[in-house]
């Protein structure tokens, strides 16, 4: 039973670490841009919500609007005036991460500074436990991570493949230089990209707030399942990125079964390098070859 | 000249510090095909993306019907009549035909309703896209892809239409089979081409002037005629 348990667990916060790697794969996807201020979105739509839904006690759509229009703001304004003036001066990518790994930093500070260093966690009727069967504890939001996980993708899937911001934005992960060429400026695709990817990170930072709860550097955190999960799923395939968030929750949790959390890391690492070494073009991705 | 439908004056183009293209004088006339050769390297391919908006001129003018364009843009060059074939895969790999038609047409602001009409004028013009139009490009031939970037092109219904070495990677036989149905096209709707051709024995044989560039410079101006003798054309490579 403490096996299932951990599963079901494992597939709660393994469909929030999809949905999170999945705004990060459509962001460097996209733009060839690495967000490393992903997880800074993250914090900060958690930390929206928090404010305004456990200390203001605003109704919770508005909270989670509210969280929707920050970080979607957040990430448009990072794209307009951070990347994109480094983009037009050196266009390195190396200088572009370093860029946005300072943003990050800025963002876990502000954070701390305002809201301490602390765990915080939303109370919720939702996160209490039922035990379902003999020994088995399951909440509601675990339902609703999984609902909300699917929707999430299978809405993302139908707006790349059929509305014309959708498609421009595989074109821009294809070629920028013919996305001009057709008449689109690629920047404001960009854009648009980052908008997406951002706003995918709201749901999940919302219910992580809920159940195992965070603080200020929940940031790195993210960061490293973002970008383990576009690495084992392959980079440039969404699918991918959804399936192996899944899979790093679900390995995390099975390891509670015989090490202590603070090993949950080394479990992610684990997965990565064995994909790296094993497989490197991850399950989904294509084989690069130059 | 009264007949010329673009005129560029004096256009200088670099890349970063280095001029590539130094004071360039062309006219491309309504309803004629201007071939355009020179050795690898001599700017064409740059010549027509700055014509086209792709690549920011450093100065010079660009005239479309006589009027002065003040920074051309792709976008604002279709709309004016204008489309541009580039050299190399003009398609995403992983966008279906279709997909790749609809964003041509997004991008340069067809009306939605008469998008359906101008597929099928298209479609008319290169039956063939209908028996793939609805795969990914990446899993076409070279010269399936290279009609349907040509098609995209003509999505806009241009007036002129500059195409980029559409020979490249393709059998010569497969080429002719390209240049038909354009040729006929130019020759119905009174066409202008800007045509960059390394196949110049079949690319003069639908040209009306040639342009010899050396080292982003025109260095001649003549007559296919004159040019069929290949001696004559090894002589400004
Ligand atoms: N995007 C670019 N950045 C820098 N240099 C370029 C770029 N494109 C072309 N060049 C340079 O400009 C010159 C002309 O190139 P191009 O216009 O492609 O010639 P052509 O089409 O006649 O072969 C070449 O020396 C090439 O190296
Ligand atoms: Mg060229």
């Amino acid at each position: 039973m403490l096996l299932l348990q951990l599963i079901i667990n494992g597939i709660q916060v393994g469909a929030l670490y999809g949905l999170t790697a999945v705004g990060f794969s459509l962001i460097f996807g996209a733009t060839k841009i690495f967000h490393f201020a992903h997880g800074a979105s993250f914090a900060i739509s958690a930390y929206v919500f928090y404010y305004l839904y456990a200390v203001l006690l605003v109704w919770w759509p508005f909270a989670i609007l509210a969280a929707c229009i920050l970080v979607v703001l957040f990430g448009v304004v990072l794209d307009r005036y951070v990347y994109g003036p480094i983009q037009s001066a050196d266009g390195s990518f190396f200088t572009i991460f370093v860029g946005s790994f300072g943003v990050a930093v800025v963002i876990q500070n502000l954070i701390g500074t305002v809201f301490g260093r602390g765990f915080i966690s939303v109370p919720s009727a939702l996160s209490r436990s039922v035990e379902t069967l003999p020994g088995l504890y399951v909440a509601p939001t675990a339902g609703i991570a999984v609902v909300t996980a699917v929707v999430c993708f299978v809405a993302l899937q139908l707006f790349l493949g059929r509305t014309n911001i959708g498609i421009a934005l595989r074109a821009l992960s294809e070629s920028p230089a013919l996305v001009r060429t057709f008449g689109l400026n690629p920047k404001a695709v960009s854009t648009c990209a980052f908008a997406l990817g951002s706003l995918l990170v709201v749901p999940a930072a919302v219910l992580t707030s809920m159940t195992s709860g965070l603080n200020a550097a929940i940031g790195g955190r993210v960061m490293l399942i973002s970008v383990a999960a576009t690495i084992v799923g392959g980079v440039g395939s969404l699918r991918g990125a959804a399936c192996a968030g899944l899979l790093l929750g679900i390995a995390e949790n099975l390891a509670l079964w015989r090490f202590d959390p603070q090993w949950s890391e080394a479990v992610t690492f684990l997965i990565l390098f064995a994909f790296i070494v094993l497989r490197p073009s991850g399950f989904f991705g294509r084989v690069v070859t130059s | 000249m009264t007949d010329a439908l673009i005129s560029v004056d004096n256009l200088r183009v670099g890349y970063g510090g280095r001029v590539v293209l130094d004071d360039i004088s062309l006219q491309i006339r309504k309803n004629e095909v201007l071939c355009l050769v020179g050795h690898n390297g001599a700017g064409k391919s740059t010549l027509m993306n700055a014509l086209f908006g792709v690549v920011t001129r450093q100065g010079g003018e660009i005239s479309v019907d006589g009027q002065r364009l003040h920074q051309p843009e792709p976008k604002k060059m279709a709309a004016l009549g204008i489309g541009l074939v580039p050299e190399g895969r003009g398609i995403f790999p992983g966008l279906t035909v279709d997909e790749i038609f609809q964003l041509a047409m997004w991008a340069t602001g067809v009306p939605q309703r008469e998008r359906p009409e101008r597929i099928e004028w298209v479609m008319s013009i290169l039956p063939r896209i209908k028996t793939f139009h609805a795969r990914r490009a990446g899993t076409l031939s070279g010269g399936q892809q290279q009609m349907v970037s040509i098609a995209r092109a003509l999505l806009s219904r241009p007036r002129c239409l500059l195409m980029d070495e559409p020979s490249i990677g393709l059998a010569p036989k497969l080429f002719q089979d390209l240049l038909q149905p354009i040729r006929q096209l130019q020759q119905q709707l009174g066409l202008s081409i800007l045509l960059v051709e390394q196949n110049v024995k079949e690319a003069f044989k639908i040209s009306d002037r040639v342009l010899v560039m050396r080292s982003g410079a025109i260095i001649h101006e003549t007559s296919p005629e004159a040019l069929a003798d290949n001696k004559v054309l090894m002589q400004f490579y």
